[in-house]
């Protein structure tokens, strides 16, 4: 059906003689040149407000930085100032997937964050380190002290490598800032994470190896893992496993490749269309699954990976619950790899998890409809950070940042919150090099295509979408504050 | 028909134009619920996590009441869906079990109204569990 369809489309292009090359420019600028028009027409509808207040914006990632620009858009009088210490913060995460399996050049992902501050924003190139929300301030670590009327949390997520043993590592990181304490490990002799920036740009390095090694006739033993925290990105674990496979069709070798996702939980993905449909591409590709297995532990020298397998067996009756109990089990099990893509566990930065405005799990508790905090009622989160079910994805914040500006302004001017989230999320899922199938959801946990197209499809159109136009719409777009 | 040139229109049109804040959420219509937060609570959830939704340490249950709604409401979330994200599983492994069965028996609710009642009834925050505790 696949192929049919893709028939389908090089055909139209061919009839109006157009070829499949022009048809990828035209989309990308079409798309790009869209928004900027659009952008213009957003600009001047704006009704901008004359409301002041300080507002203080923590992190500068893409979800923050979009949040500053479209304060500057709706203000008149704009006194916006955003803490973010990392020089490449505002880099396009979505691509480093895309820069794991080999298709763009880690040079196309770097955004310098000094590029993208709005004009009259003020850049304090620091840490927060302390939150006192009961009197409006933040310490951030020059010393500085920060007062402000708003304050938004965007400050994203560090990556926790330090909890699988055996690697070595210590310290958490963060997609983009200092990476030397994982790369050490991460990157070489076969494991490969392309959760942070410089370990994408290893992943295709790794892959390229065991490419070679499967091309040379050698059994080899692939392992992709997704860890028993929320993650941001939850396609991406399953993505860098698609194209691992397609590169090694590619190369003739995938009958000697052997490839295994194992996952903590028991799905492929919240929605049942969309878990269906994954579980009907792995079974067409001989990409095998086990679910329950959470990665604890790492061998790099003999390259095992160690996974707590979980499972409950019945236990006792309950009259309360008028069933039988459940009692959890768990045992270690030891898996050979030649490739080991890590997925690590995910947490909030310990200075913000253990503030006031944190909470037992860390993440930012919310309200998940208006972002706003729910007991400082002059902070908001959104991103990474924010407590909210599903999300961690840059196609959510694109939706989060327009409700917590419009927010903070009714908030300002003295009216009811009324701007909502609605959970929206989408995870173009790459499926080979050449289709995605657009899973876009919210939390009715039914698909929400934008699309009149069936979205458990693979689609070449999709491909065209995550490789060429997003990354135009993320820098137009988004950070500009418009779309 | 130039199926894919319509394709192409409509990628620009909505991803583009919808920067507008009026996004309307395609979901289907409002789920409804048999039986209100207050109902579950009093005929099924307070038999384990207790009266005032304290816990109850023999039966395993956590207490309720130490969080507000906006963080119990996630965890509610995650207990109906098995997880928040795509394949990270539960972080409350017994209680999705439990919980299937019994929406099996029809103690269904809406996650955000039963966090607003347990908060509005039960919440102890630090102040009001100090104040009992010297009591």
């Amino acid at each position: 059906m696949l192929k049919e369809g893709m028939e389908l489309i090089d055909a139209h292009f061919k009839n109006e003689g157009i070829s499949r090359r022009d048809a990828i420019k035209m989309f990308g600028t079409s798309g790009a040149a869209m928004l900027m028009a659009s952008g213009a027409t957003t600009e001047a509808n704006a009704s901008s407000s004359a409301v002041k207040a300080k507002i203080l914006i923590i992190g500068g990632g893409l979800a923050g930085m979009s949040t500053a620009a479209r304060f500057t858009n709706s203000l008149e009088n704009p006194d916006i100032t955003v803490v973010e210490p990392g020089d490449l913060a505002t880099s396009y995460q979505p691509g480093q997937t895309l820069v794991g399996g080999g298709i763009w050049d880690k040079s196309e992902l770097v955004y310098k964050t000094d590029d993208f501050v709005p004009n009259g924003v003020t850049l304090i190139k620091e840490k927060a380190v302390e939150f006192d929300p009961d009197n409006n301030t933040v310490k951030t670590s020059g010393g500085q002290t920060l007062k402000y009327d708003y304050m938004v949390v965007a400050a994203g997520l560090k990556l926790d490598f330090a909890r699988i043993e055996g690697l070595g590592i210590e310290s958490t990181i963060t997609t983009t800032g200092d990476h030397s304490a994982v790369s050490k490990v991460v990157g070489k002799n076969g494991i490969a994470s392309i959760y942070f920036q410089e370990g994408s740009k290893d992943t295709w390095i790794q892959m390229q190896k065991f490419i070679a090694d499967a091309k040379s006739g050698k059994k080899v033993k692939g392992i992709f893992t997704h860890p028993n925290t929320p993650i941001k990105c939850g396609g991406a674990p399953k993505k860098i496993m698609y194209l691992t496979d397609a590169r090694l069709r590619e190369a003739g070798a995938r009958e000697n490749a052997d490839l295994t996702f194992y996952p903590n939980g028991s799905k492929m993905f919240g929605v049942k269309e969309y878990h269906d449909a994954i579980t009907n591409q792995f079974e067409a590709r001989d990409m095998k699954w086990n679910f329950r297995h959470n990665l604890v532990a790492v061998d790099p020298v003999k390259k095992i990976a160690t996974f707590n397998r979980h499972w409950n067996e019945k236990g006792a009756w309950d009259e309360d619950l008028e069933e039988y109990s459940i009692i959890p089990r768990s045992e270690k099990v030891e898996r050979p790899y030649d490739f080991l893509h890590i997925t690590p566990p995910m947490k909030a930065a310990e200075e913000i998890a253990n503030s006031p405005i944190g909470s037992s799990k860390g993440w930012v508790p919310v309200n998940k409809e208006s972002l706003q905090h729910i007991k400082y009622k002059n902070v908001f989160a959104l991103g990474d950070i924010a407590a909210v079910p599903m999300g961690k994805t840059g196609g959510s914040a694109r939706k989060q940042y327009k409700v917590v500006v419009d927010n903070i302004i009714s908030m300002m001017e003295g009216k009811e919150l009324t701007s909502a989230y609605a959970g929206y999320t989408v995870c173009p899922l790459v499926t080979s090099i050449g289709t995605v199938m657009l899973a876009e959801f919210d939390w009715t946990k039914k698909p929400t295509p934008s699309f009149p197209l069936d979205p458990t499809q693979e689609r070449w159109i999709w491909w065209l979408l995550k490789v060429y136009a997003l990354k135009p719409m993320t820098q137009y777009g988004m950070l500009s504050g418009r779309a | 028909m130039k199926k894919t040139t319509i394709v192409l229109l409509s990628v620009a049109t909505i991803f583009g134009l919808n920067g507008c804040g009026n996004d309307t959420p395609s979901s289907p219509e409002a789920k409804t619920y048999a039986k209100t937060s207050q109902e579950v609570y009093q005929q099924s959830c307070k038999k384990c996590h207790g009266e005032n939704a304290e816990g109850i340490t023999k039966k395993k249950a956590p207490a309720l009441n130490d969080r507000q709604a906006g963080e119990l409401e996630l965890d509610l979330y995650d207990v109906k869906n098995g997880g928040t994200n795509q394949s990270s599983g539960t972080e409350h492994d017994i209680m999705e079990h439990n919980m299937q069965k019994l929406l099996d028996k029809g103690y269904d609710y809406d996650p955000k109204s039963m966090a607003e009642y347990i908060e509005k009834n039960f919440y102890k925050n630090e102040e009001t569990k100090a104040a009992s505790d010297t009591e």
